[in-house]
């Protein structure tokens, strides 16, 4: 009985914990003003959509969402590749580590900065775009499918955090997981999927395949794999299993990015 | 007896390397210790495992009894520790930074406030609290790193090369709080590859070599220990035969070599016996024009336990 009171007092302690890691890591963020730079990329890219208005507004929400993809690698990479290789790199770990707190709970507060950031991104930008949407369309033309959109988007964001988190666990240098995690959701794995599609491999295990519900959802235009027709079958993403593979890939990259973190030496 | 740091037979290997080869310490609360031996000697390694950044391979480490392997965080709240030269947040203030640690100590505002005031004021950087670090200098961030260390009120102060890269005003400012800290009943544990600023603050040291402690001695003993038995006389002219042979009946000196205008002596090393010596050859009328007693510096003492190719400094 004792033993459980202690270890229920022992997790109260590291939530709160990962809380102050949390706070602490989006403080950091706001000071080197990248929260800001990549919120003014939120608001201002949707605005370039001005440039061709399409007629209807699902065309325009559809359109505008291929930009989602691109927003959520880059916040990604920027808000998680240096979160754990850059504690090693830059030696601050000598000073946040010998603290009576657990290094898990420190590196799940810093995953959770990295999450809260990107879903503010996230939210700009369909903030943005539905008021574009208002002034073009009405509100009535606000297509209802959006909000699922945008939950999709944040589930997506969460998977490419984690994806983000996996290589800063174990890169020495920061710069190289950001790149890589940007590189990974941007080329890699789309090239993957289109690989796969041309040899008529559906790549539903793919999590940037997935990510094409995203405006997949919306309706109009389709889903179309891979960098144009005649590279092969074109395949869409079932919301079901897009949502798993999400799902997936947010688990095992967050678990396994902690386990990683939590062996790596401090040298 | 509970000891503020105590290790037991520790051991850390990296792959084949063997880091620490079976330490075994005891460090009584409230003393000032000095950690010292060459670059690899397994200073940091030993640090790292008080601190739990790293684990042992085997062997046991405690802070105030208490196993640091097991029970981490309880360990950590008695500690602080300053590691090599640690990255710090250049974009944050000393306050953002301060208040951060205070809350993962458990402070609340008003106790995050009084320590931030006395901390900063020990270290001289009360006009600093609201300035970003990036715009610090070595000096300054290292004192900044120091109040962090200190910002919980700790029993056990772990300084890891706490004056490297220093210019000698900070150097100065590192001792006179390391002496400080002492002052107020902190017990410390100060690694470093310089004998001389060891010297300066502890009044123990242990001298690690290949992961292994080769000496666990307090400074006074070595001085003492050490202390030198030998005079060296230079005189207005050579010596006559005469004149050597009226040295040997002064009865305080044990040897006595003489060569051209220099003698050298050897005696019991009593700082009285010197005297009469000194007094003896003038009343014989012997012209001296230096007297001097070989210092045996703590270095000598050093190279003499760790041989002539590990460097001191």
């Amino acid at each position: 009985m004792a033993s459980m009171a202690q270890a229920i007092s022992g997790s109260k302690r590291e939530l709160y914990n990962t809380y102050l890691s949390a706070m602490f890591e989006l403080k950091k963020h706001l000071k080197r003003r990248r929260l800001l730079i990549i919120a003014a990329i939120a608001i201002l890219v949707p605005l370039l959509f001005y440039i061709s208005i399409p007629d209807t507004a699902t065309q325009f929400a559809t359109t505008s969402l291929n930009f989602i993809n691109v927003l959520i690698a880059i916040t990604a990479a920027m808000f998680g590749g240096d979160a754990i290789s850059g504690e090693f790199e830059k030696k601050t770990a000598l000073m946040s580590f010998p603290t009576p707190q657990k290094r898990v709970s420190i590196m799940a507060g810093k995953y959770i900065a990295a999450l809260e950031s990107t879903f503010i991104m996230v939210l700009l930008f369909y903030g943005v775009m539905t008021l574009q949407i208002i002034q073009l369309y009405g509100t009535t033309a606000i297509p209802v499918e959006l909000w699922q959109s945008m939950l999709i988007a944040i589930l997506y964001s969460t998977s490419a955090v984690s994806i983000v988190f996996l290589y800063s666990s174990f890169f020495k240098r920061s710069i190289s997981a950001t790149i890589l995690g940007f590189v990974t959701l941007m080329m890699i794995l789309p090239i993957i999927s289109a690989v796969l599609s041309t040899t008529e491999v559906e790549p539903w295990f793919i999590v940037t395949y997935s990510a094409g519900l995203i405006s997949n959802i919306v309706g109009e235009g389709g889903f179309m794999m891979g960098p144009g027709r005649a590279f092969g079958a074109a395949f869409e993403p079932s919301l079901g299993t897009g949502l798993i593979v999400m799902f997936t890939y947010t688990i095992i990259g967050f678990i396994g990015s902690m386990a990683i973190a939590n062996r790596r030496n401090v040298e | 007896m509970e000891y503020a740091i105590e290790t037991k037979n520790l051991v850390k290997r990296f792959n084949h390397f063997t880091a620490l080869d079976g330490i075994s310490l005891q460090i009584e609360k409230g003393d000032i210790i000095g950690y010292v031996g060459p670059n690899g000697a397994g200073k940091t390694t030993t640090i790292k495992i008080l601190t739990t950044l790293i684990n042992p391979t085997s062997g046991f480490a405690y802070i105030n009894g208490i196993d640091v392997s097991k029970r981490s965080t309880e360990t950590l709240r008695d500690i602080g520790a300053l590691i090599e030269v640690p990255g710090i947040y250049d974009y944050l203030t000393p306050n953002e930074m301060l208040t951060y640690f205070g809350k993962v100590y458990r402070m609340n505002n008003d106790e995050i406030k009084r320590r931030m005031k006395e901390t900063l004021g020990l270290v001289r950087l009360s006009d600093w609290e609201n300035k970003k670090i990036g715009s610090f200098s070595t000096g300054m961030q290292r004192r900044l790193a120091i109040a962090r260390a200190i910002f919980h009120n700790p029993n056990v102060l772990i300084l890891d090369e706490p004056v490297l890269g220093l210019d000698p005003k900070g150097i100065k400012d590192i001792r006179e709080l390391m002496r400080y800290f002492n002052s107020q009943g902190i017990t410390i544990f100060l690694s470093s590859h310089l004998l001389s600023e060891v010297a300066e603050v502890c009044t123990k040291i242990i001298f690690l070599d290949e992961g292994r402690v080769t000496a666990f001695e307090a400074i006074e003993d070595i001085i003492n220990k050490n202390k030198s038995t030998e005079i060296t006389i230079k005189l207005l002219k050579s010596l006559s035969e005469e004149e050597v042979n009226k040295l040997s009946s002064i009865e305080q000196i044990k040897t006595a070599k003489a060569e051209n205008d220099t003698i050298r002596i050897t005696f019991d090393g009593k700082p009285e016996t010197s005297y009469q010596i000194l007094s003896r050859m003038i009343s014989f009328g012997y012209e001296i024009v230096t007297y001097n007693i070989e210092v045996t510096e703590l270095e000598d003492y050093y190279i003499s336990i760790m041989g002539d190719e590990k460097g001191v400094n």
